[in-house]
């Protein structure tokens, strides 16, 4: 067994005794997740502290931005900046944003002169997409693979699986989308390109089965450039924690039971050695809503990370705020989820 | 896989099964022929410029990639050439009082709004109306009205524009692309009262014009339907599709495949690789904006009140001078934009040759490091031991910051170059990248030496040079303005002012001359070169994208949005897809990756504990 566990936040985990004789597990649980929850409001309330004065800091004169090459008299730019309510104070302003925010409005972007909420709604469904599937088939074959190599490692699949998944994790990420957006929207040599270039979907296309195909079709290439490039992670964790376990007494065990070779790593390795991956999958789930402004940008796909750049370039702090405020909450909320899940997965974490 | 009971096999061949019908799915997925699924109706596909739109709202939008929406679905009263002359377009004729402040305008007959109900001069008048007394409506183009005193229609054809003062640009007020776009009062009435959050997204969005906007996805696409009745020519093809490209790399790929028809914004190494290309041709235009750099002469308030932390010596126009004569913008242009470029002088680009004007041998500011020492040496900044030079009056190094954008590689490029050659004359530099909205800020606030900019102008270039005016310096609460370099003399002043109501064209120009000549002699705005235009198009599928032929050196008038929506025609060649090549190589790949997962998957099977020992 491994002595320690990585578990988000700031829980260290300590091997505690057994829970004593006559408390009942519910009440526990519940204590648990209260206290789980309050550290959550807290860290949330935290989060809109400092982002309000992060980009409130921000040296920048957003309307000089907007307006920036057309013909705006000075009246006009009064008008905006009496409409973006910057002639208002710091703490009249932190005061509507506190208000807003907790009754669910993230005002009104700057450059889109819209409110933010919708932006964010727009952009949220092309980074669960792109995201979504990206992880999982990252996780799906890091964690195959990891297992594989570490439960021979030093073999020519583990060589092979470590080396090329370490290669293409330090490959720069727009980099590896020129070089496959080339490879396969242009085609190379003789072989034509048979994918496109950019975008979520080709606008003539319309309706039903052939627009799903057609998002299939573009989501091909960014999907892969983001897992060539993060998979590595998950197999290396796998692979260290499954090195772990190699030796413990109750794989001789199983073995002793005459177990097959699979189901000894099946039943009694890979359990054990999931927590450490379980954890950086729920890490990464949070930052899923982030997006990945290098993929987006390269394969010009819609999403919030792309939205979030656009923002700062302004800077449109309402924006930039509202996008602050998801990423976080999304953080938060998937650190909650592995504190809870954790519970269930680990006794020792039960035993506190 | 967060399950931990054990999987039991029959699970195993599930999951097995699964991945390969994924894997089979993508790759029949990756080949799929394109679904033709337009009415077999011919699809113009043009790329969104690159920054983007912002809003649909014409009182409200700023971006260049908004502007051209409207130039394809909303009318003007004219359109206007590059050379400045103007030509009709919902007015088929205009003409002017003695006193030349009352201009008439004669609408065209018979028009309709793409639901069917008549354009009159009322949208006109209304639309004006709308602009010259509602705030939020002036949000865009409230100062392009900044001098109407009045604007009535008469009648259904005839519109009535009275200014405050002669106002020599009014055929520039309401054009296509970088003026007033007039909408229909019956639609947009209703929306007055919520006009700041009126998103103009109910499709097809009424309007005229070349297109009827059926479809809109931020940052994905927009989609149109020609107006087969257009006044001034039916479009060439039946739709046309504009998709986002976030990077031009990415465009040019799009192009190379087939999902652009044309590509603009090239940079010289995508224009090159494009260049002998069988299928596409890639052409320059004539460059319509000037990179160099501008130098803090002393910012200030309106009413005289020094303000930021600019370097006190740049306020001698002999430092000035010698900065101008230390750059070699030949090497620049040559190393930079590999020739695509001329050489920069006047503040006007050469895309307005109406107003064009060059220094003299006398007047010129050519590359002549011996020269800028020596006017530095007179001046009295000598060299201290370390090379740099000092200012005598406030003992201060000359050693200046100089501010360039982060995202813009050509600057990280010229600004090493200036900093070497400054240095050969005793002058230090240190570069700062910072983000545009940083630049713009330090540049409002005085806290600056030395900035990198550039600018456009369309074939209006009367906002381009009131930036440089007195009146564009930021009032005395140090807020507002658009100046640009805090450049202020009241000489060219008087100049602009007597330019706005020259009617007469070749008067006009003398007087943009006379004002290029002020700014060149003042170094505060050192032009270095203005950019080429680079583009390029797929010959195999559109025709007569291009107006205009090629001067001397082979680059093509700046093409107008309008002018391409109008000209551009579909060749007989259709659409390409994947085609079978792909299909075969996809499939074949797709068998390939089964075949060797299944083969691992039964390797591992075999394999039991007896293996290990």
């Amino acid at each position: 067994m491994a002595d320690t566990i990585d578990v988000t936040g700031a829980d260290a985990v300590k091997t505690a005794p057994a829970p004593g004789p006559g408390r009942r597990p519910g009440s526990g649980f519940a204590r648990y997740l209260a206290s789980k929850l309050a550290a959550a409001a807290v860290s949330f309330l935290a989060t809109l502290v400092i982002g309000f004065v992060l980009f409130s800091l921000m040296p920048a004169d957003p309307v000089q931005s907007i307006t920036r090459g057309r013909p705006t008299s000075d009246a006009q730019m009064a008008e905006l900046r009496r409409q973006l309510g910057l002639d208002q104070s710091v703490p009249e302003r932190f005061f509507h944003f506190v208000t807003d925010t907790l009754s669910g409005h993230l005002g009104d972007s700057w450059e889109f002169q819209q409110p933010v909420g919708s932006l964010i709604g727009d952009r949220l469904w092309p980074t669960l997409l792109l995201m979504g599937s990206a992880t999982l088939i990252s996780v799906a074959l890091g964690l195959w693979l990891g297992v594989r190599s570490g439960w021979r490692h030093g073999s020519w699949l583990d060589r092979i699986a470590t080396g090329a998944s370490l290669t293409l994790w330090s490959v720069p990420t727009f980099w590896l989308g020129m070089i496959l957006l080339i490879t396969f929207s242009v085609g190379i040599g003789p072989f034509p390109g048979f994918l496109p270039a950019g975008g979520m979907s080709d606008p003539a296309i319309t309706g039903g089965p052939d627009h799903v195909l057609d998002v299939a079709k573009h989501l091909v290439l960014p999907c892969l450039t983001m897992v060539l490039v993060v998979f590595a992670q998950y197999v290396a964790v796998m692979r260290s924690s499954i090195i772990d376990e190699l030796g413990s007494p109750y794989l001789l065990t199983a073995r002793a039971k005459g177990l097959r070779d699979d189901d000894v790593r099946r039943r009694h390795a890979v359990p054990n050695a999931l927590l450490p991956s379980v954890t950086m999958i729920f890490m990464h789930l949070g930052t899923v809503l982030g997006g990945a402004i290098t993929v987006e940008t390269v394969y010009s796909w819609p999403g919030l990370g792309q939205l979030s750049y656009q923002a700062l370039k302004v800077p449109d702090l309402p924006l930039l705020q509202g996008t602050f405020i998801v990423f976080s909450a999304s953080v938060i909320l998937m650190n909650l989820l592995a504190d809870v899940i954790y519970r269930f997965l680990d006794p020792r974490v039960r035993a506190q | 896989m967060t399950t931990f009971t054990p999987l039991r096999r029959s699970g195993r061949k599930a999951v097995a099964l699964a991945t390969s019908l994924l894997i089979g799915t993508a790759a029949a997925v990756a080949v799929a022929p394109a679904a033709s699924a337009d009415d077999g109706g011919k699809t113009l596909r043009m790329p969104i410029t690159s920054i983007g739109i912002d809003s649909l709202n014409p009182f409200l939008a700023y971006f260049a990639g908004s502007l051209d929406v409207f130039a394809g679905i909303y009318p003007a009263l004219n359109t206007v050439e590059q050379d400045g002359t103007a030509k009709p377009y919902l007015a088929d004729s205009w003409t002017t009082s003695d006193d030349k402040l009352t201009w008439t305008f004669k609408i065209h007959k018979g028009l309709k709004w793409s639901d069917g109900k008549p354009i009159t001069a009322e949208d006109a008048a209304w639309t004006f109306n709308l602009i010259m007394t509602n705030s939020t409506a002036a949000t865009a183009n409230g100062s392009l009205v900044a001098n109407f005193a009045s604007v009535t229609a008469p009648d259904d054809t005839t519109l009535v524009v009275r200014t405050k003062k002669p106002q020599a640009t009014m055929l520039a007020v309401s054009v296509p692309a970088s003026g007033i776009p007039i909408v229909p009062k019956h639609i947009w009435e209703a929306h007055v009262k919520d006009l700041k959050n009126y998103k103009n997204d109910s499709f097809p969005v009424v309007g005229y014009g070349p297109w009827t906007l059926t479809d809109y996805k931020p940052e994905q696409y927009a989609k149109y339907d020609a107006n087969k009745e257009f006044v001034l020519g039916a479009p060439k093809y039946d739709h046309m599709i504009q998709q986002a490209f976030k990077n031009t790399d990415a465009a040019v790929a799009a192009l190379r495949s087939g999902q652009l028809d044309y590509v603009s914004g090239l940079n010289p190494v995508q224009y090159k690789a494009l260049k002998g290309q069988s299928g596409i041709k890639a052409y320059e235009t004539v460059g319509n904006r000037w990179s160099g750099i501008e130098l803090n002469g002393g910012a200030r308030t309106r009413d005289g009140k020094k303000i930021g932390t600019g370097h006190p010596a740049l306020g001698d126009v002999k430092v000035r001078e010698a900065l101008a004569r230390a750059i070699d913008r030949a090497t620049i242009v040559k190393k930079v934009r590999d020739n695509f470029a001329k050489v920069g002088a006047s503040y006007l680009p050469p895309s307005l040759p109406q107003f064009a004007w060059e220094p003299s041998d006398a007047e010129k500011f050519d590359y002549d490091p011996a020269k800028a020492n020596s006017v530095l040496d007179a001046a009295g900044y000598k060299k201290g031991s370390d090379g740099i030079r000092v200012d005598p009056k406030s003992k201060r190094k000359l050693e200046f910051r100089l501010g360039i954008h982060s995202d813009d590689d050509a600057d990280a490029k010229v600004s090493t170059y200036l900093a070497g050659w400054f240095k050969e004359i005793g002058v230090g530099v240190d570069i700062q990248s910072m983000s545009s909205a940083k630049l713009n800020a330090d540049l409002a606030k005085g806290d600056w030496d030395i900035l990198m900019d550039s600018w456009s102008t369309g074939p209006d270039p009367t906002y381009l040079l009131g930036i440089q005016t007195c009146a564009a310096l930021p009032d005395a609460k140090g807020e507002g303005g658009s100046t640009d370099s805090f450049f202020c003399d009241k000489e060219y002043d008087d100049l602009f002012l007597r330019q706005q109501s020259a009617f007469d064209e070749t008067e006009r120009a003398d007087l943009l001359r006379q004002m290029q000549a002020i700014l060149y002699k003042a170094n505060e705005n050192i032009m270095i070169y203005n950019a080429n235009g680079l583009s390029a198009y797929r010959t195999d599928k559109v025709n007569g994208i291009l107006t205009g032929s090629a001067d001397a050196s082979g680059a093509y008038p700046p093409q107008p949005s309008l002018a391409q929506y109008l000209n551009a025609a579909p060749t007989a060649a259709s659409s390409s897809s994947g085609g079978t090549s792909g299909t075969v190589i996809g499939v074949s790949a797709a068998v390939v990756l089964v075949l060797a997962a299944g083969g691992v998957f039964v390797m591992r099977r075999r394999s039991s504990s007896d293996d290990r020992e």
